[in-house]
């Protein structure tokens, strides 16, 4: 119904202090927005209004605030010449309120009542004047009657109660520290989201877990994705969240990750052995039925072999010959695989990929290459440069670091490039190091067109200088009317002093040269009758060198003895690719197109150690040792890179067989 | 698509049970195995995550949980955890 409660005319405020009851004075009204948070109004009246005829006027204050918080404020603003101001003070009279109002009728003196209303006036006055000490009139006090009570109900609006649970956690803290410059990017679209639950902001910053529809459980610093998420609507379905998700790049990553987990599984024995650590058998796999347990036998020394542990391969290069491997210089387990047809029927574009054993299914990098790859070889200073020579003669570098990689500098520009594939491509750092600590390195590469080339990098290009041209020694007798060059096949640096390299020639002459002189050979070394595929100093022992050419056999050289000191050959096959160990100083392997063949001076020099063919059918190409096990990697024509793992390799016959578990 | 042909690899390799992608709710988005199992899973381990996470963090709050494997009798479960979602991929090596 109606509000029927009564107005009060004025709020008497009995927790008023008394003592300001005498003064008054006159607040601006208008002062301050402060009237608005004052409840307490406390009246000062300078007389209390009579009950009765006499209505004087009054003067109604009301300071709209606090005394005493006015008070204060002004504390401040008081100062000496204002105390001695004159201040006027204005008083004003408020209207006359009338309480009762019963206005006397008039009546005529000649009218007929008029006697009777003459006497009754006349008997009033008398009472009047008699009324005090009468008899008649005694004083009597009445109680007024107490008005009707009314009941009235009124209803609020209910109290929702919510119980609100948080768990506050270190990292929480954290987050909620760090996030203010996080959301600063956030902050924007979700003013205009403020239509959503805040259940979502609120659950979002770790508090206890709702499983509530809508609650998100995401803990750590505050999602924006998450939000957008959210603020897109219920309309985002799961189709578009994945969508999302599988473009973003730190999904690739997690798959990426997850792969060489799952692949650590599937191989974890083989990169155990690899690695030389001690296989452990999985307790939680099931023996299966029919494997006989191998143990070892330490009484009589077992032959030396090769055990296969894997082999790179993958759909990409399947088909494709492996041409040539490089080990990274500065991470020995990245390797560089080339891969391009050897023979000029099958002119395939090439293809350069990069392996890592964490996956032997997939290459890290794939790079492909606008013709067959000859040959690559990993920078020392930029270990993430990769100069690669190709069959067209075009020499490229390319950098492995980033996934979308870019060619560093092609040699397709530069006017004395090699018009001939690119046999050979190193990189060699030199002695002389008069700055500094890093070695100046150099890139040097050997061509069929005879030229061996020297290059460096100038104005976003390759250049180069000739090195040395292979001039054909020829007899007096015989005038070559073609070229007067010979193709180079392969070279080498000495490991100690890199002024000297040894060339081999398809002649099946290996010429010793001098970076400092390029008009003459320093000596020739007659053997071969046949294009000399490989030449390798060895490391360990000093000016030590073998060769190996297509007329089957493997020569060992000593630098300044022009004739060789030692002949191997096994098989009547071309040897294609021949490496020293690089820990045993009696060790070589060499890869034929049939087999692989691991000798060991020590034990003999007429026959191989040990001897692995080729699978049926395929050939195999190139050959590379592991540098920190004992394992050797053969490339074939397939494209696979078989690792191998040298067993029972005894080192030297006085010291101790190393026998291996199994 | 780089990322749809490493997850062809992933589910080839040897022993692979099955893959699901769940969001930060907890809800499957992406699955190869059947609907119960998915279901059971993407649950069961949503609270595994944030328990190791929350463990994680709580020790050092500037650290993350980066990857977690669940090795058991019969496979494993790796678990590889983002803000927004996590992959789950369950392998049973001796397959």
């Amino acid at each position: 119904g109606n509000d029927v409660t009564p107005q009060v005319l004025y709020q008497a405020d009995p927790a008023a202090v008394q003592a300001k009851a005498s003064r008054f004075f006159m607040d601006e009204i208008s002062a301050g927005g402060s009237a608005s948070d004052q409840t307490t109004t406390t009246g000062s009246f300078t007389m209390p209004f009579s009950r009765y005829h006499s209505i004087t006027p009054f003067l109604f204050f009301c300071s709209l605030s606090d005394v005493q918080g006015k008070r204060d404020a002004m504390k401040e603003l008081v100062t000496e010449d204002m105390l001695k101001e004159v201040i006027e003070v204005y008083i004003s009279e408020t209207d006359s309120i009338s309480l009762l109002d019963i206005p006397s009728t008039f009546v005529s003196v000649d009218a007929h009542d008029a006697e009777a209303i003459i006497e009754r006036n006349n008997q009033y006055a008398e009472v009047c004047r008699n009324r005090m000490g009468n008899d008649k009139y005694v004083d009597r006090s009445m109680q007024t009657l107490n008005g009707e009570a009314k009941n009235k109900q009124v209803q609020s609006d209910s109290i929702v109660m919510v119980d609100t649970a948080a768990t506050v956690t270190a990292w929480d803290m954290y987050d909620t520290y760090i996030s203010p410059e996080q959301d600063e990017t956030v902050c924007v679209p979700q003013a205009e989201r403020a239509d959503y639950p805040e259940v979502a902001v609120d659950t979002s910053r770790g508090a206890e877990k709702n499983m509530s529809v809508g609650s998100s459980t995401s803990t750590g610093s505050v999602a924006s994705s998450l939000k957008e998420q959210e603020a897109l609507g219920n309309g985002l379905n799961a189709e578009s969240e994945l969508q999302l998700i599988m473009l973003s790049e730190k999904f690739q990553h997690l798959l990426l990750v997850t792969e060489r987990s799952i692949l650590g599984n599937v191989f974890q024995p083989k990169l155990a052995a690899y690695r030389e650590l001690p296989i452990l058998e999985d307790s939680d796999i099931p023996m299966k039925p029919g494997t006989v347990e191998q143990r070892e036998d330490t009484e009589s020394p077992r032959p030396p072999a090769v055990e296969c542990l894997w082999a790179f391969s993958c759909e990409l290069s399947r088909g494709r010959s492996v041409s040539s491997m490089a080990w990274n210089k500065k991470y020995p387990d990245l390797l560089a695989v080339g891969y391009g047809e050897l023979d000029s029927s099958n002119q395939k574009p090439g293809l350069v990929c990069c392996w890592s054993h964490k996956n032997p299914t997939w290459p890290e990098r794939v790079i492909y290459c606008d013709s067959a790859v000859t040959s690559l070889d990993f920078s020392f200073n930029n270990p993430s440069q990769l100069a690669v020579g190709m069959q067209d003669g075009s020499l490229v570098i390319y950098n492995v670091q980033s996934r979308n990689q870019l060619c560093v500098v092609s040699s397709s520009e530069c006017t004395n490039k090699h018009l001939a594939p690119v046999w050979q491509i190193r990189w060699t750092q030199q002695d002389l190091s008069l700055t500094g600590e890093e070695k100046l390195e150099a890139l040097y590469t050997v061509a069929a067109d005879g030229k061996i080339c020297k290059w460096f990098i100038c104005n976003n290009g390759l250049d180069c200088i000739e090195l040395m041209k292979l001039k054909k020694i020829h007899n007096t007798k015989k005038k070559s009317v073609l070229s007067a060059l010979s193709p180079g096949l392969c070279f080498d640096f000495h490991p100690r002093d890199s002024s000297i390299y040894l060339v081999g020639t398809w002649e099946g002459l290996i010429h010793k040269c001098s970076s400092s002189n390029s008009q003459q050979f320093l000596e020739t070394y007659r053997k071969h009758f046949c294009p000399v595929n490989c030449i390798i100093w060895c490391p360990l022992i000093p000016d030590v060198f073998l060769s190996c050419s297509s007329d089957w056999t493997i020569q060992l050289w000593k630098q300044d003895h022009l004739n060789p000191v030692l002949g191997f050959s096994s098989t009547q096959k071309a040897v294609c690719d021949i490496k020293w160990s690089p820990k045993c100083a009696t060790v070589f392997g060499a890869v034929n197109e049939g087999q692989l063949e691991i000798w060991d001076l020590n034990s003999s020099i007429l026959d191989p150690v040990i001897v692995q063919p080729a699978a049926p059918g395929v050939k195999m190409t190139s050959l590379l040792f592991a540098t920190q096990t004992d394992c050797v990697l053969v490339g074939d024509s397939d494209g696979q890179v078989t690792v191998y793992q040298l067993k029972n390799l005894s080192v030297g016959k006085n010291s101790q067989v190393k026998l291996r578990n199994r | 698509m780089l990322i749809e042909e490493t997850l062809k690899r992933i589910q080839s390799q040897k022993g692979v049970q099955g893959i699901i992608i769940v969001n930060s709710e907890g809800i499957p988005i992406k699955t190869t195995l059947d609907n119960s199992s998915t279901v059971q899973y993407a649950g069961l381990i949503h609270q595994l995550v944030m328990k190791a996470r929350s463990t994680v963090r709580d020790i050092d709050p500037q650290n993350d949980l980066t990857f977690l494997r669940v090795r058991s009798k019969k496979n494993e479960i790796m678990i590889a955890p983002d803000k927004d979602y996590f992959l789950i991929v369950i392998q049973n090596p001796s397959d």
